[in-house]
């Protein structure tokens, strides 16, 4: 059933006038990376800072409310840009198990993403004083799912 | 002994032998390269937004960089050791690309920007870190966040050829 998807979606005359252009793939997969850095920057700074393992740098509360704005918005660049990605080269990622397990991951990530940010928002993730179980279980969780993810989108290419 | 001559031999280095005929390897380090340089990018676009007067304007100049620089350069080092393993295992043919050399030439770019921000523009930083950024700083922000725009686009471009 996939398979013909897929066969359907690459001669649709969007798929084929994105196949045509030898730059559109590198290019849209260059903003895909850019929005990735802002994803796994922001987040990796807030999940050190649930961790305990940095103490600089603004109140948590004040560090989420300015983060993830902007990782909501990188999240949707990386929505487009991945369905763009799919739409040229629909077999590449439907007809991969690792892309439908990136897939899972990303689902896991927004998950505990929309979870810090409500223990952050009730002050109960980290204080000035120490992190919080919950915090610490939250910050290591997104930590390894943004590496999970990462790998998984590289090694799609190789399996 | 020539250039060529000497991406030859690091070519035939243990190293860069193991990691061309490695089925692992190879994506391994692309993958740690990824997450380096998505952290390198982040990081300076945080420094360069904030130049530019976009968000955390709360917090001084010198507050965001102190907290955020540490991370660039951690980060970097491991972009640097992972790209330069990856360099190793098919150096003759990586140097010979215009996309290779846009990159490094790029990062030199940026090197030198970061510079002439620290040792010119921000001389009296002082005077304007908690308000408005004069132009000199806003276009060290933007030139910076175009440069790794340039960086990351070569970059993955090196991947296709």
């Amino acid at each position: 059933m996939i398979a013909e998807l897929c066969d359907w979606l690459a001669t649709t005359p969007l798929s084929q006038s994105f196949q045509s252009a030898l730059w559109f793939v590198p290019v849209v997969q260059t903003v895909h990376i850019l929005a990735i850095a802002i994803v796994v920057t922001l987040l990796a700074m807030l999940d050190l800072r649930m961790l305990g393992m940095t103490s600089r740098g603004p109140h948590p509360v004040q560090m989420a409310r300015g983060f993830l704005p902007w990782v909501w918005r990188a999240l949707l660049v990386l929505l487009v840009s991945g369905v763009l990605l799919t739409i040229t080269e629909p077999s590449r990622e439907l007809q991969n198990a690792l892309f439908w397990v990136k897939m899972l991951l990303v689902i896991g990530l927004v998950g505990v993403t929309f979870g810090c940010a409500s223990l952050i928002s009730k002050d109960t993730a980290a204080s000035d004083s120490a992190p919080s179980a919950a915090g610490r279980v939250l910050g290591a969780v997104s930590l390894a799912l943004l590496v999970a993810i990462v790998a998984a989108g590289r090694w799609i290419a190789y399996v | 002994m020539t250039i060529d001559t000497t991406l030859s031999a690091l070519e035939q280095s243990t190293v860069a032998i193991a990691i061309a005929e490695s089925p692992w390897m190879f994506p391994t380090l692309e993958t740690v390269h990824v997450l380096a340089l998505a952290i390198v990018v982040g990081s300076i676009w945080m420094v360069d937004a904030r130049l530019l007067g976009w968000g955390s304007r709360s917090r001084s100049i010198r507050e965001v960089t102190a907290t955020v620089l540490p991370w660039t350069w951690c980060a970097f080092g491991v972009a640097l050791l992972s790209g330069s393993l990856m360099f190793t295992s098919h150096a003759v043919k990586y140097f010979g690309l215009w996309p290779f050399k846009v990159k490094m030439l790029c990062m030199l770019l940026a090197a030198l920007n970061m510079l002439a921000f620290h040792f010119v523009t921000a001389r009296d930083v002082a005077a304007w870190d908690h308000g408005k950024p004069p132009l000199a700083a806003k276009g060290a922000g933007a030139a910076s966040m175009l440069i790794w725009v340039i960086v990351v686009g070569t970059g993955r471009w090196i991947g296709f050829l």
